[in-house]
């Protein structure tokens, strides 16, 4: 089943690639669309079908490959993955909508959509790490051509920047992954049995650094993050939604999966250095977004300073923490998603994204009222205001962190506080004045361009007012990523009976090192 | 980062004031003549003359018989009040007579003319306080009031004057736009010079027509502005409410807001214009812009082919308010242009030295009192 989420798109891409040529043909799209709504209706069944309760990955499906390499196909669905699963189904759904039905090139263009929700669903599902590290890297080559053909103006330098830097995070990974299965002795890149060897803590941490520079990059961490705000820019809309709520997570996803469970005391180590580098990160975020003239710079940037709470609460490794960073991750993919949705509605009707040239949007009968009115709703849960998902996943990252992490802590919520005056910045002079003469003949804009950032609104709004409704699915499993390391006999001890409600308990009972 | 910004509404640069001279010689208007003006002057002035007419009626209803009411609660219903009418009310199907008010009390705000001048007489005061006698007579609480506070109820009947005044004046005016509308639609109007010469003409025909108000108290009439005071139609009610509502300024809906500790009131009040001639069309979202009255008033009688043009725009109905209000403009700079050209102190296609100078001199007036208007975006 697990494999339908994979091979499914590549058979759909390779579908649409056989299909007559006709630019104007709209069974690209049809095809496409189709293909997107029968992955997000699997991934349905999957959630519901799925037993929270079980802490080994479920749906496994095992295939001998190249066993001289230790290399299987092994896939499976845990509590972390499945929420990026139904992100990355729900947004390549949302990412095909959003796209405008006389596409440039539209055959190459979905089936390399296809494609990277294929890579991306791969490496989610990837229970070999080797089998990761291939989707990981596979999903690099749609996104290239995706941004250098369908980009901006500077989309050539944006790709191959974007190229570069991914691949040396590949790089970084597999000589993580590599270095892991050499020292360890073991036979396989198989996840499970790699995280029953014990290394010594030297060479965990070197271990460990490598991924972690790899991950940095991807996730984007500062300083490694200087090819998200390109990317994004020369990006088109629908591929930056497509970026932001799901490719970014891969990278936070490995951090967890890989750099939490696989080198646990290394990572204990590690964690108040990297704490602060979240809290920098945040911040650096944050002043960058303040400083942007583009939209969707100020996006990105915020991009940069939100994903930098998922490091913070990954360093925390908390059980409140570890499922904050997990709501975090749903919760931006969200948000980022909705905003550059929206943001790219901006663009298309009014030929620009500079806040010096826009003003006065929210004009009722010649502006755009409602796409403004929405991105002041997605600024508002980006901000963290209650009732909307943001908070939730903000709230939780700072409760689980700042028993364990006061400063960094004090200094991502810093962040968040910044939030509110980057996305004002914008909001009031993009949004509020008197509408510019040359703003007044602007199109109308069809109840259809808004129907995705709606879908995502609704989300936005459900899980603010129901997070149980993610963390439900993932709190075991991220309980248990730092619950079941033997360094931990206390903590361990209370992980298999235990609630969401007693989360507050078990963060003092599992507070780590005296040194922590 | 600027990509490829949406191309501009194109513009032409402003006439220069020799232009103006030498368009006002010949006939033209401060509306650019084309078919598209054309249309969008005349549907307008049909719908505004439907409208005119409904508000002018209801001003002379609350004048003749809502005189003195403590709670004028069903003002607005003309007399026909049914259980329909009122639910129809509530729920606003219905015309705005608020904005006919607001344009009353603009009037009676800035003053101006005969009528203004003469609420301030004796003459007026006595007949004023005759008609609050038999107004409360047998009530002793109203007319110990009246005692304790002598300046209220005289200042209350200066309003009903103003009710009437403006009524009366809007009779008129309602008759011109919708035999203009008929004419046009006979074929008779082709150009907007034929236009400005119909309104020119209307104002001309009943300039001097007389402006009074009685009331009826008791069986007995009281003449609040009789005929003997000689108070016209044209410079007593007319001029007055150019200055007021086109130039000074009303609660016109979508008038931008202006900020006195920022200095965009100028400290000389006379030479503060923010009336329908400098209206900003957009609303801005900004606090203290009302509703948009009277286009929401005049969307309902838009002639079907001014509707066609409004939906052939990019918004559609969108924006309707909005594109009423730009046609409304343009309409009332015909109205304007007719003012002009009837006060003008010779014919303005004079070719003798002198009375040209004169007319220029008198255009250059209009022209510095118009700078800051929206005549640069219709012209």
């Amino acid at each position: 089943m697990l494999s339908t989420l994979i091979w499914g798109p590549v058979l759909g891409a390779i579908l649409i690639a056989l299909l007559p040529v006709d630019p104007k043909s709209p069974r690209f799209r049809q095809v496409a669309l189709a293909i997107t709504v029968i992955l997000l209706g699997l991934t349905v069944v999957l959630i519901a079908q799925f037993d929270p309760s079980q802490l080994s990955p479920q749906y496994n499906e095992f295939l001998p490959w190249l066993q001289f390499l230790g290399l299987n196909y092994h896939l499976g669905l845990d509590g972390l993955s499945l929420p990026l699963i139904g992100l990355n189904s729900a947004l390549t759904l949302i990412a095909v909508v959003a796209t405008k039905p006389d596409q440039h090139r539209p055959r190459f263009y979905y089936a390399l959509m296809l494609l990277l929700n294929a890579g991306a669903a791969g490496a989610f599902l990837a229970q070999d790490l080797l089998l990761f590290f291939l989707f990981y890297e596979a999903e690099i080559i749609p996104l290239y051509f995706l941004i250098a053909i369908w980009g901006g103006g500077r989309r050539g330098y944006a790709a191959m920047k974007f190229l570069i830097y991914t691949a040396v995070s590949g790089i970084l990974v597999l000589a993580a992954f590599l270095g892991l299965v050499w020292a360890s002795g073991a036979s396989t890149f198989d996840y499970e049995p790699l995280r029953q060897h014990h290394l010594p803590l030297t060479l965990q941490l070197i271990l460990l650094a490598l991924l972690l520079v790899g991950v940095f990059i991807k996730i984007p961490i500062f300083p490694f993050h200087t090819w998200l705000p390109d990317a994004h820019v020369e990006a088109s809309t629908p591929i930056s939604v497509l970026l932001a709520g799901v490719l970014l997570k891969l990278g936070t996803y490995a951090l967890l999966k890989f750099g939490v469970g696989l080198f646990f005391e290394a990572w204990v180590v590690m964690a108040p250095w990297l704490a602060y580098l979240a809290g920098v990160s945040a911040l650096y975020g944050a002043l960058s977004a303040i400083a942007q003239q583009d939209m969707k710079k100020v996006v990105a940037y915020s991009s940069i300073a939100h994903m930098a709470y998922i490091l913070l609460a990954a360093s925390a490794t908390t059980p409140l923490s570890m499922n904050a960073a997990v709501f975090q991750m749903v919760s931006h993919g969200l948000i980022s998603a909705f905003l550059f949705l929206l943001v790219g509605v901006v663009y298309k009707k009014t030929g620009t994204r500079d806040v010096n040239v826009l003003c006065g949007l929210l004009n009722p009968e010649r502006g755009l009222p409602i796409t403004g009115s929405l991105i002041i709703v997605g600024v508002m849960a980006s901000a963290g205001l209650p009732g909307l998902v943001g908070f939730i996943a903000e709230f939780l990252v700072f409760r689980g962190s700042f028993p364990i992490f006061p400063i960094a802590t004090l200094l991502c919520i810093v962040g968040t506080g910044l939030t509110a005056v980057y996305f004002l910045l914008m909001v009031n002079r993009v949004f509020f004045g008197r509408l510019p003469d040359n703003l007044t003949n602007l199109p109308r804009v069809a109840f259809k361009e808004h129907a995705p950032a709606l879908a995502l609104m609704s989300f936005i709004l459900l899980f603010g007012l129901v997070p149980s409704w993610v963390v439900r699915w993932s709190d075991s499993q991220a309980t248990e990523l730092v619950l079941r390391t033997s360094v931990r006999p206390t903590a361990a001890a209370i992980a298999p009976t235990m609630e969401l409600g007693d989360l507050p308990n078990a963060i003092t009972e599992s507070l780590i090192a005296p040194g922590l | 980062m600027v990509i490829a910004p949406p191309p501009a509404p194109s513009s032409t640069r402003p006439p220069t004031p020799e232009e103006w001279f030498e368009r006002f010689a010949t006939d033209g208007a401060f509306l650019h003549d084309s078919p598209e003006n054309l249309i969008e002057v005349v549907g307008i002035l049909k719908s505004y003359g439907v409208v005119l007419d409904a508000y002018a009626c209801n001003l002379n209803y609350i004048a003749e018989y809502q005189f003195m009411r403590l709670f004028p609660f069903f003002k607005y219903f003309n007399g026909d009040l049914t259980q329909k009418r009122l639910f129809k009310h509530w729920w606003h199907d219905r015309i705005n007579f608020e904005y006919a008010e607001y344009c009353m009390k603009a009037m009676f705000w800035h003053g101006g003319g005969g009528l203004d001048a003469y609420l301030d007489t004796p003459e007026f005061a006595q007949a004023a306080e005759a008609a609050i006698q038999a107004r409360w007579r047998g009530n002793p609480v109203m007319l110990g009031l009246h005692k304790l506070f002598p300046n209220f109820m005289p200042e209350q009947v200066r309003q009903y004057c103003y009710y009437s005044g403006l009524g009366q004046f809007w009779t008129v005016m309602s008759e011109i736009f919708l035999e203009l509308s008929d004419r046009y639609d006979a074929g008779e109007i082709n150009d907007i010079p034929a236009v400005v010469q119909h309104i020119l003409d209307g104002l001309v025909k009943d300039a001097a027509k007389p402006i009074t108000y009685s009331v009826q108290l008791g069986g007995q009439t009281y003449d609040l502005m009789p005929k003997s005071l000689g108070l016209t139609f044209l410079m007593d009610t007319g001029v007055p409410y150019v200055e007021a509502v086109f130039f000074r300024g009303t609660p016109f809906p979508g008038t931008i807001s202006y900020n006195a500790q920022a200095y965009q009131i100028p400290f000389e009040q006379s030479v503060f214009a923010y009336g329908a001639l400098y209206a900003d069309p957009l609303p801005i979202g900004g606090s203290g812009i009302p509703p948009t009255l009277l286009m929401q008033d005049m969307r309902h009688f838009i002639p079907d082919y001014l509707m066609a043009v409004y939906q052939g725009t990019t918004r559609q109905m969108e924006d309707l308010r909005i594109q009423i209000c730009e046609s409304f403009q343009k309409s009332m700079f015909c109205v304007t242009t007719a003012a002009v050209r009837g006060l003008a102190p010779h014919p303005l296609d004079s070719t003798d030295p002198e009375e040209k100078a004169a007319n220029q001199k008198y255009l250059q007036g209009w022209l510095n009192r118009l700078e800051t208007s929206r005549l640069s975006r219709v012209a």
